[in-house]
């Protein structure tokens, strides 16, 4: 039966040719592990492939959506942990092994005459592997990509002539957003998937038309061994073992959740995907006039530099202690690329200074900038940090929307008494403020007025997004809205549908809602005239409020955030001021909050409720069966040598 | 070059190397089933996850969930009363706002019986008819009794009742929808 249908279609279709031209090839000195560098990365393409359109089977990308579906994928989704984690530690595992196999076929001379295509073809899959890096990255819409993209389309910004168009092209306008997220989006899973998919293939056949490159000595070339079963059973093995550690990394490190990406959130460090960060660090160390000439003239080097290489070297030695130059030309590169992306990769481009310098308001304890400097200014503003004014007010537009702003104290004619009386009693002016009063004393009451009487009103006051200290997002062009559009809009209340990122969290607690709750939420902070006396604690908990399940949890704390709440009590001097309502803080960023109070008491919000296999114990399976078969293979192997040589004795 | 002479080649070690030995043949046989033993493993770790996620997410999570509904205080013991309340619902990864009604039939303080608004025939709207004290269905002209047992008409059930529970005067719901036209009340 099976053998009548396969002749029907040898019959119809050269079947039998077909695997005999993948599978028969004499390797020159034998199978080798060394050999295996180019089947794991097509080992793990496939990976990739399968775990891609699994993806895809739940992804939607859409700028408000993005975010939502991928972690709806990740935590109620049946090994969508394994899915995902395998997908995002597969890319970072085929950038290293495309570099291993590049560098192994360096080593060997395998670019020599006549496997000068095949190369070809191998630095172009190189490039094609580091796009899908960089198309897959913003997929998320997470902050990490958010930010990896915006630095990388600002790289290829600044092309000259060009740059400005090539700009535009990748991100579909002038700012990043919706056509951003579809253009990667296709680039990633139609255009340069496919690319992929066929250039592998026509490098496949170039291989098999070249035949392997096998030793540089002429004596071990003599012997041969077969391409199947021998070295596809070294392939396998290796591949086995990068599937083992990829799970194992899927399992104990999933990536982590940054949080939808906000636009306006200048509290994230943006950095490139890893395979980038040299680029990025040589960005770094050359003056500006160089910068656009090293942003696109060193990966051009590099790139021209590896295609022209079989022509640049064309001796036919292969060995490599007879090839210094060429050696010492690729090592020295390697080394360089290898230090600028370590330095790159711990680098931390101040994220304290851009607490400090850029979004002071929600760092209290963040040095007074240098700019308001003099010396009762200067105090003030540490006044200012400290008692959590930020919270609710901004300067200049930067700062809480709760309450005005307050760079045109001067301009409005208030004086410092009546600044003064403000603080200690705010309902004097205003009966129905929710500004909390302040006892302060008088040198500090005096120093924070005098301080507030010294600003300056920038004008205009509130240009579209003023102040804020946004990407280019911010930046003329599109209406508001557009900007806004990784950022839902206000009153969705999206917030509970993101997962938020609790270290994050923890810096705009800091800022914003430690004045009142207490550092890490421990609450004691008095309330006269409220029922309680004192500002709930936020760790732990209203026993109400807690729930052991995530989204219920969040469900059930996020109506504070964003509409605020006001204590019971005849006459409580503290409200709470409804953040998302009066857009002081945007949906992502109260994600991150009640990511933070959910840790707080001791609920990951990123935990997942649908793991299938949970992923300890999936990994420990999966070693178990690879580690235990593999085990019993290389003991029934033995006994079989064993066997042989008793055969072969015996006549 | 007849099939047979074909499937020889592709059984004969490559390389123009003699013919193969027994013990080569064995050796080779051997290699080729750990080849399949370990291609077939990773198909398997791969199939499970991705058919996990497929078939997986088609199936609900099975968290009973009781939705807030209202306060009983207000409510008239023993006469039945369509009340509406908001509940969260998710679609995939949107959540977002339902509107469910259903009828609530006070018994006592703690004790309610709530029946989904759905005819167990063939999923009309039914209603009350407070001068016959009897739930009649416009469609069919089904009839039922307050506790939900059918009167007349083509209805095969009675009315399906509702989990819910009374928590400090305050009910809570679960909203579920039963397949019609069956004579087991059995979840859609």
């Amino acid at each position: 039966m099976a053998r009548g249908l396969w002749q029907w279609f040898e019959d119809r279709w050269p079947v039998s040719r077909v695997v005999r031209a993948v599978i028969v090839e004499d390797i020159p000195g034998g199978g080798s592990y060394w050999y295996t560098t180019g089947a794991t990365v097509l080992f793990v393409f496939i990976l990739q492939a399968v775990t891609g359109v699994c993806e895809l089977f739940f992804y939607t990308p859409t700028v408000d959506h993005a975010y939502a579906s991928l972690s709806f994928l990740r935590i109620s989704v049946p090994y969508g942990w394994l899915i995902h984690n395998l997908h995002y530690w597969g890319a970072t595992a085929m950038v290293v092994l495309v570099l291993v196999h590049v560098t192994q076929n360096y080593l060997w001379g395998a670019y020599k005459n006549p496997r000068q295509l095949t190369w070809i073809l191998g630095v172009t899959l190189f490039l094609l592997t580091l796009l899908m890096m960089f198309t897959g990255s913003p997929l998320p819409w997470d902050e990490k990509g958010y930010w990896a993209v915006e630095v990388g389309t600002g790289i290829a910004g600044m092309t000259p002539f060009i740059g400005d168009f090539t700009k535009r092209l990748l991100q579909g306008g002038e700012t990043m957003g919706q056509l951003t997220l579809t253009r990667f989006f296709i680039l990633h899973v139609a255009i340069l998937a496919g690319l992929l998919a066929t250039v592998i293939l026509i490098h496949l056949v170039s291989f098999r038309r070249g035949g392997s490159t096998g030793p540089w000595s002429e004596s071990k070339r003599r012997r041969t061994g077969p391409f199947w079963p021998d070295q596809v059973l070294m392939d396998l093995v290796v591949a086995c073992v990068v599937f083992v550690i990829l799970v194992g990394l899927a399992a104990f490190v999933p990536p982590a959740y940054t949080g939808a990406a906000d636009p306006t959130d200048p509290m994230f460090t943006p950095k490139p995907e890893w395979p980038f960060l040299f680029l990025y660090q040589a960005l770094k160390l050359v003056p500006g006039p160089l910068e656009a000439a090293v942003a696109l003239g060193l990966p051009l080097v590099l790139i021209l530099l590896l295609l022209a290489w079989p022509f640049l070297d064309r001796r036919p030695e292969r060995n490599p202690a007879k090839r210094p130059a060429a050696m010492a030309i690729y090592f020295a590169i390697f080394a360089v690329i290898v230090a600028l992306s370590l330095i790159g990769g711990m680098s931390r481009p101040g994220a304290s200074e851009t607490l400090s310098a850029r979004s002071a308001p929600s760092a209290p304890s963040a040095k007074p900038s240098a700019k308001a400097g003099q010396a009762a200014g200067a105090d003030g503003a540490a006044i200012y940090q400290r008692l959590g004014c930020p919270s609710c007010h901004s300067i200049n537009g930067t700062g809480g929307k709760v309450g005005p702003d307050l760079a045109a104290e001067k301009e409005k004619g208030r004086s410092a008494d009546w600044l003064k009386d403000q603080f200690r009693d705010p309902r004097a002016h205003n009966a129905s403020t929710v500004m909390p009063a302040f006892q302060l004393a008088p040198d500090e009451a005096e120093a924070l007025a005098s301080y507030l009487l010294g600003l300056t009103a920038k004008v205009p006051a509130a240009g579209p997004g003023g102040g804020a200290p946004a990407p280019s997002a911010a930046a003329g062009g599109p209406p508001a809205g557009a900007a806004g559009a990784a950022a839902p809009a206000k009153g969705q209340a999206l917030a509970p549908q993101l997962i938020g990122n609790a270290r994050h969290g923890a810096l705009l607690f800091a800022g914003y809602c430690a004045r009142c709750h207490g550092s890490r939420g421990r609450g004691g902070v008095a309330n006269p005239g409220s029922t309680d006396g004192t500002v709930p604690p936020l760790a732990p908990i209203d026993r109400d409020l807690f729930d052991p399940a995530p989204d219920v949890f969040v469900s059930k704390i996020d109506r504070f955030p964003q509409h605020g709440s006001r204590p019971e009590g005849p006459d409580p001097s503290l409200s709470m001021p409804g953040f998302g309502d009066a857009d002081a803080l945007t949906q992502p960023q109260i994600s991150h909050l009640e990511a933070y109070v959910l840790s707080l008491n001791d609920v990951a919000r990123a935990r997942i409720e649908r793991p299938g296999v949970p992923p300890a114990a999936f990994f420990i399976i999966v070693a178990a069966v690879f580690g235990g078969l593999g085990i019993v293979g290389v003991g029934l192997a033995i006994r079989l040598k064993r066997r042989k040589w008793s055969a072969d004795a015996e006549p | 070059m007849d099939a047979a002479e074909k499937d020889t080649q592709l059984a004969r070690p490559p390389g123009g190397g003699a013919e193969a030995g027994p013990a080569d043949r064995s050796r080779r046989r051997f290699l080729e089933a750990v080849i399949a033993v370990f291609t077939s493993l990773i198909g398997i770790a791969l199939a499970v996850p991705f058919l996990g996620t497929i078939v997986g997410s088609s199936y609900r999570a099975k968290k009973e969930r009781l939705a807030k509904a209202a306060s009983l205080a207000g409510l008239p013991v023993g006469r039945p009363v369509d009340m509406a309340y908001e509940e969260t619902v998710s679609d995939g990864f949107l959540r977002g706002e339902a509107v469910r009604h259903v009828w609530v039939i006070k018994k006592s303080a703690a004790e309610v019986m709530v029946f989904s608004p759905i005819c167990p025939h063939l999923g009309c709207r039914y209603d009350w008819d407070p001068g016959a004290s009897l739930f009649k269905c416009p469609c069919h002209a089904s009839v039922f009794k307050l506790d939900g047992t059918v009167v007349s008409g083509p209805a095969p059930r009675p009315l399906d009742t509702l989990p819910a529970e009374v928590r400090d005067g305050v009910l809570y719901v679960e909203w579920e929808q039963f397949e019609v036209g069956i004579p087991q009340k059995k979840q859609a």
